[in-house]
């Protein structure tokens, strides 16, 4: 059964690949589907100012504010995920 | 991973900057000529990448008053101003400086990093909002993350975004900060402020805005993008530097608020710095006032700028979104910057290099910035450079 966490996993995991699309980022061929245990840094080498623009992708299409001062610990798409589901929890 | 095995990766990065010559972190202007001209690796060199706008830094007033201050002072001030003690500059300065403004309160710093750090730490806490925009120095981040305020940004000089963000935080927003910049110092853009302000008159938010780039270059009287927009009175904190048009070093606050006078209390960047020496203190009180004297420095200043633009823009190269002393020259996605650089730099001609993730969408950079103190012949040179890549 889907639950809201994983339409949420599920959702950030095309907005990255849409987003890797669109910024000509050839990663996503080389690497395969993601999963939830892909790390923005590591698996896609986003750089800083990459990943800050994808958080903001996320804020729009999920209509959320992420702090930025509550990200040293998300990472992956599921770690994300779970910031998204607790600020849609609010 | 042991302590020192994260430099590995640092390493590896400073040796791809340096493989295709000069290093452009590592640059060493071995003499200066005039505020403008240098030898670098024994070639002659224009310098295009100084931010001295107003070519200040060899003044003969500026120059002269710094010597005197050594000379009566001494070298440093040995302290911090909360425990050793101010020195009659340091407040006639913030004097200076709210007077320039119009406005009532000023405090200075060592160092424009300071002053934002400072000022950020000391206004916002843990439960207090910041929104900032995307596009802001790296000082003002860290003051945020300094301060554990929550933080938001809104894309880059973008209303609509900065609005849906404030309609978001409902009551909150009463309690919030807004950051931006006046002239942004990698491409050279603005920032709307006079819609920002409307925007933080409705939402009954603050709003702090660094001139670090801007003073001296924007306004009837040099004091920036809130000038220039109408809205100086508008804007709750105003910070800046000097090591900028005016030529030396160091920041500043100036604010209609008394609680500026408060934050000397509560701001550890301010409590455990030692104070700026006295030829600092005495050459940017020399510089604001031949700011202040001189406008036609700001009228070479935009003929010059406009001249660099327009030269490029004839060239065909991709540049920064408007006219500005900062001209930013937009690299493609397959052509090399470091190689480009080095020609450039080969070719006597001096610029920022700006590669991502330091660079604001992506895309590599040659950042010049205009000076006052640049000669047309200068300039030629320069834009012929660009001509040869």
């Amino acid at each position: 059964m889907n639950t809201r966490f994983d339409e949420i996993e599920n959702r950030i995991k095309d907005l990255l690949a849409s987003y890797l699309e669109s910024s000509g980022l050839p990663e996503l061929e080389q690497h395969g589907a993601i999963s939830g245990n892909t790390n923005l840094v590591s698996d896609f080498t986003l750089d800083s100012f990459q990943v800050m623009e994808f958080l903001m992708e996320m804020e729009e299409s999920f209509d959320i504010m992420i702090d930025m001062n509550n990200l040293s610990n998300a990472h992956t798409v599921n770690e994300l995920a779970k910031v998204v589901d607790a600020l849609l929890e609010k | 991973m042991a302590l020192l095995d994260k430099f590995a990766s640092t390493l590896s990065i400073r040796e791809k900057l340096g493989a295709a010559g000069q290093d452009p972190t590592s640059v060493v202007i071995d003499e200066l000529i005039s505020p403008t001209e240098g030898m670098v690796r024994g070639r002659y060199t224009i310098l295009a990448g100084t931010n001295n706008y107003l070519g200040l830094t060899f003044d003969p007033a500026c120059v002269a008053a710094g010597k005197k201050a050594i000379d009566e002072l001494g070298t440093g001030t040995t302290g911090s101003r909360m425990a050793n003690g101010s020195f009659a500059a340091h407040t006639a300065l913030e004097r200076d400086l709210a007077d320039f403004f119009q406005l009532p309160y000023g405090m200075v710093f060592s160092t424009g990093y300071a002053a934002n750090l400072g000022m950020l730490s000391a206004l916002v806490k843990p439960g207090d909002t910041v929104l900032l925009d995307a596009d802001c120095h790296a000082s003002l981040y860290d003051g945020c993350q300094m301060s554990g305020a929550n933080l938001f940004r809104f894309r880059h000089n973008d209303l609509s975004s900065l609005e849906k963000r404030l309609q978001r935080l409902g009551d909150e927003a009463k309690n919030c900060l807004l950051i931006t910049e006046g002239m942004y110092s990698v491409l050279g853009d603005t920032a709307p402020l006079a819609g920002i302000v409307e925007l933080k008159n409705r939402y009954g938010a603050l709003l702090l805005v660094d001139e670090a780039h801007s003073l001296g270059v924007y306004g009837e009287n040099g004091c920036g993008v809130a000038e220039a927009e109408g809205v100086s009175g508008e804007v709750d904190f105003l910070v800046g530097t000097f090591s900028k048009s005016l030529g030396a070093m160091g920041g500043f606050c100036v604010s209609p608020h008394p609680e500026l006078e408060l934050i000397r209390y509560v701001s550890r960047p301010f409590i455990f710095t030692a104070s700026s020496s006295p030829s600092i203190i005495a050459s940017t009180r020399e510089a604001l006032r031949q700011l202040r004297a001189r406008p036609e420095l700001r009228e070479t200043l935009w003929r010059n700028a406009n001249r660099l633009y327009q030269g490029l823009e004839a060239l065909g190269l991709p540049l920064g979104p408007q006219v500005s002393p900062v001209v930013a020259v937009r690299l493609s996605r397959d052509q090399e910057p470091l190689s480009r650089w080095n020609r450039l730099l080969n070719a006597g001609v001096y610029t920022n290099l700006m590669i991502p993730p330091a660079s604001p969408d992506g895309f590599s950079y040659f950042r010049c910035s205009v000076s006052a103190a640049h000669t047309e012949e200068q300039l030629e040179k320069i834009i012929s450079a660009f001509a040869s890549l």
